[in-house]
């Protein structure tokens, strides 16, 4: 009954959402604010073209993953090194943060003056997005490691390359899986922005084109799918999360 | 004399000149081969820093802190730690946990050596069945043995233990001490046990060094005649009661001073 519940309710949750605009709608009308049918009809036909949605989907969500896993891989080792040495970290820590808390879209004319519109563009300021966003959350993950772990394992015998190997990086998994989904989540943020400005393709392209032809009902079509894309992938990182630790104690509420 | 570990007016303090406080001010005490000692003391009084110490995670700021002799410089797998806070590695499940010291550089064993000892442990802390168990499906008694079986695994001379039994409810508690009893009874390690119970120190000990605090010095040493082995009878054996009795009233005395003291 629990159970049922908790995966029934977020249906209603929907359910109500889109009555809600459907009510709207049909009380408003015109072209401002389309019907939740009209807006699926327009993304089924959408996905249904030849050369359509489906290959923008594919595309952003291509775009999105080389960022995210070039981005991460690339804030592991430094992610361990700042957590490893505190003098590396208090030298760096500001510019991380500095450059973290800079929006990636800021840096478009840089990049569009360095590496031209291409795919390049693009895919550099995603990998750019998801590597600082990854590497905070990681570095502070990798200090937070309770020093209980480090002290048993040097009891029992272990080097300083054991203690690395054999607690911290274990102990740091759940973490590598946080900052895999924030880094997921600026991403697909990034990649909208990106896309919008420069653009061959791509459901950020989608919107603005169909925005710009005034067809309402397709841009609805699109940021949906941008939200269904996106909330798929956390999903399956979630997934991923749960299987890898399930050593992890749960606080169950 | 064949002491293992040596506390040879052992001094810690905070501070530098007119202003230092001395927090331990010269501690001395030795822990013998084969010999199970227990550090009693009210909470606050810097019993788990003198463990630290043995332990290799803390240095001392003068005296000395020696095993078999030698001084003291940092962790090394003779002396084994159980930690108050559940201390085995949760990714790893119980038979890996008591395996983990075995299969470092330093003490590295066969494959085969490694089942066998940690066979022989599992049965020792009575964990039989849940060899392939994660931590977190266990309850706190069942950690700690896990954490005394690591421990015991790789043959260490010397078992430190930081008040391991002191986050488990009574009844646990007493039967953890029966286990551990039992234990150290079939493994005869010198032993060196930091608690603020009376009944648990009496229960296990040769002897009882009892710690005075503000500043932390050795209040007394008490040899413990009650009979061995100890059964949970001997609880009631009248060595044990007038063991019980003083240690009580010298318990009170101090944290009662204690508290004088921090009103002041």
């Amino acid at each position: 009954m629990q159970a049922l519940r908790r995966t029934l309710l977020p249906f209603v949750g929907f359910a109500v959402v889109i009555g809600l605009w459907w009510v709207a709608a049909t009380s408003v009308g015109g072209r401002n604010l389309p019907s939740p049918v009209a807006v699926f009809d327009a993304g089924w036909t959408g996905l249904r073209a030849t050369d359509g949605l489906l290959v923008d989907i594919r595309l952003s969500v291509l775009r999105v993953l080389i960022g995210v896993v070039v981005g991460c891989a690339l804030s592991l080792p430094l992610g361990f090194l700042l957590a490893w040495f505190p003098t590396l970290r208090a030298m760096f820590d500001p510019i991380v943060n500095f450059c973290r808390a800079l929006p990636p879209i800021a840096l478009s004319p840089l990049v569009i003056i360095y590496f031209g519109i291409g795919e390049d563009a693009r895919l550099f300021v995603l990998i750019w997005a998801a590597f600082f966003a990854s590497v905070v959350v990681l570095y502070e993950g990798i200090t937070a490691v309770d020093d209980i772990y480090v002290r048993a394992g040097r009891a029992l015998g272990a080097s300083e390359f054991e203690i690395f190997r054999r607690v911290i990086v274990p102990a740091t998994v759940p973490q590598m899986f946080v900052a895999v989904r924030v880094a997921l989540g600026v991403s697909w943020a990034t990649l909208v922005a990106a896309e919008l400005i420069a653009a061959q393709r791509g459901l950020g392209w989608t919107i603005q084109r169909s925005a710009s032809f005034f067809r309402t009902e397709e841009v609805y079509a699109g940021i949906i799918l941008i939200g269904i894309s996106a909330l798929l992938m956390d999903l399956v990182v979630r997934i991923a999360q749960r299987r890898a630790v399930s050593w992890q104690e749960r606080v169950v509420r | 004399m064949n002491a293992r570990i040596s506390f040879d007016d052992v001094r810690v303090g905070f501070g530098a000149g007119k202003k230092r406080k001395e927090v331990i001010d010269g501690v001395s005490f030795d822990l013998e081969g084969g010999e199970f000692v227990s550090v009693l003391g009210p909470s606050g009084c810097g019993k788990s820093t003198l463990l630290n110490m043995a332990a290799g995670f803390l240095k001392t700021d003068s005296g000395e802190v020696r095993f078999d002799g030698e001084p003291i410089t940092r962790p090394e797998s003779r002396r084994g730690v159980v930690f108050q806070q559940y201390a085995i590695f949760p990714w790893l499940t119980v038979e890996k946990n008591i395996a983990f010291g075995l299969t470092l550089k330093s003490n590295r064993r066969s494959r085969s050596e490694i089942d066998e000892t940690v066979r022989r442990y599992i049965d020792l802390m009575g964990l039989g069945g849940f060899e392939k168990a994660l931590p977190k499906e266990l309850s706190g008694g069942m950690r700690q043995r896990v954490a005394l079986a690591r421990a015991y695994a790789t043959d260490p001379d010397v078992l430190l233990l930081d008040e391991p039994f002191a986050a488990l409810d009574a009844q646990t508690r007493e039967f953890m001490q029966e286990l551990l009893h039992e234990a150290s009874q079939a493994e005869r390690r010198a032993t060196l046990l930091i608690t603020h119970s009376v009944e648990e120190a009496i229960y296990l000990s040769h002897r009882i060094v009892v710690l005075g605090n503000r500043p932390t010095t050795v209040h007394e040493v008490i040899d413990v005649d009650v009979p061995w082995p100890r059964t949970p009878q001997s609880r009631l054996q009248p060595e044990f009661l007038e063991v019980r009795g003083h240690l009580e009233g010298v318990m009170r005395s101090l944290s009662g001073s204690t508290l004088r003291k921090a009103q002041s």
